[in-house]
């Protein structure tokens, strides 16, 4: 077996689906029991416009729920990855900028209660979390790759 | 066409999130629900705390306020608001609008209130501890800007709460305007301390609403528990 056949197998990416799925989906629930801390979290990356806060704090922990779920159960899954990948991508843009400028701020990822750490401690975690972001990139392309190479499920007539 | 097919289903998947949010959102509780649009005026601006105005010698207040008023905040505004304001017309005789009828069995005077701290035209001022303990004890409007669940944990007894993140806020906010309280009595506002901005948020709606002498409690709920101020538990009676 190749290293990309290896990459791309079945096996590998089935566990790669759940595990990612299982991410997002753990990630999403504090913020679907508490939508008013998750935007008090969006507002403090001070990225987001004030009227749009509130509507990404109700509707992104769904769309974390729904293709955390579907990676899970391998519905859609290409599609699902590729919206997680994006989803990331927009996470590591946010927390990138904030650094960059020195705003230290909770990510908000897994938890949305306000901890009760410093500057630096925050910093800290903010570019953890810019690693941890990218090691699930790194995850989503595995699906996409193996997705890529598998036989479509409707070849063309 | 895998394309199409692709953008089908990432669209299904984006309506779908939308749609379960917004039901999630209508059938949720008052203290979890969401307006859907925010309103959160300074909601790009960062680093707050480093815009700190010193216009705050514009208008010092007699008595201990040179310290505590050195700090004229535009910590939201991000920059120091001047805009017209309706003045009162002469200081209210009889009652404080801080606490209605309370008011008349405490020792303050609207007078004392308004001599030690006038009316700012700002959307609001930082106090210190002991300006609020002295704020307190002449039985001023205190507000808590905190999250309802932490307020039921404990808060300064008295207060009222009205947290900038739950929906019910323009209703509070609306309730309080329509006690028509002379803007020009101070009213103390608080939240964690620390980088809170909770109480700032507040603070700008109700400048907006009228009320023209808003002061943040700087430290808020950690530095009136360490100061042992009188503090009361359980939802607002």
């Amino acid at each position: 077996m190749t290293p990309k056949e290896a990459l791309a197998s079945p096996w590998l990416t089935v566990r790669v689906q759940i595990a990612l799925g299982l991410f997002f989906v753990v990630a999403a629930l504090p913020k679907l029991v508490d939508p008013p801390s998750f935007a008090h979290m969006i507002y403090n990356y001070r990225l987001v416009p004030g009227a749009f806060v509130n509507l990404m704090a109700l509707a992104m922990p769904w769309l974390e729920l729904l293709t955390g779920l579907a990676l899970i159960l391998g519905i859609w899954s290409r599609t699902s990855a590729a919206l997680v990948g994006a989803l990331l991508l927009v996470f590591i843009g946010a927390i990138s900028a904030n650094l960059a400028r020195g705003n230290a701020i909770d990510c908000g990822c897994f938890d949305v209660s306000a901890a009760n750490k410093t500057v630096e401690e925050r910093l800290t975690d903010m570019r953890f979390v810019i690693l941890r972001d990218a090691g699930m990139l790194l995850m989503v392309a595995q699906i996409l790759f193996s997705k890529s190479r598998a036989p479509l499920a409707h070849p063309p007539a | 066409m895998n394309l199409r097919r692709h953008f089908l289903e990432a669209a299904t998947l984006v309506l779908a999130a939308v749609l379960c949010a917004l039901v999630a959102n209508m059938l949720a509780s008052r203290e979890r629900k969401l307006a859907l649009v925010g309103s959160y005026p300074n909601a790009l601006k960062i680093n707050p705390s480093a815009s700190l105005s010193s216009s705050a010698a514009d208008s010092p207040p007699a008595g201990s306020g040179a310290t505590a008023l050195s700090e004229v905040s535009s910590k939201v505004n991000g920059g120091a608001e001047k805009r017209p304001r309706p003045a009162p017309a002469s200081i209210p005789e009889a009652t404080s609008p801080a606490q209605g009828s309370e008011a008349k069995n405490s020792s303050s005077s609207p007078a004392e209130l308004l001599k030690r701290f006038p009316p700012h035209n700002k959307p609001f001022v930082e106090i210190s501890g002991d300006d609020v303990a002295w704020l307190f004890a002449r039985r001023v409007l205190i507000l808590d800007a905190r999250r309802t669940k932490v307020y039921e944990e404990g808060h300064i007894a008295g207060a009222r709460s009205i947290s900038v993140w739950e929906s019910d806020v323009d209703t509070k906010m609306t309730a309080l305007v329509n006690e028509a309280r002379d803007g020009a009595i101070p009213v103390v506002l608080y939240c964690s301390g620390g980088d809170c901005e909770d109480s700032h948020m507040l603070a700008q709606k109700l400048f907006g609403a009228g009320f023209n002498n808003l002061l943040v409690y700087r430290d808020g709920w950690p530095d009136w528990q360490k100061r042992g101020g009188k503090s009361a538990a359980g939802p607002e009676s």
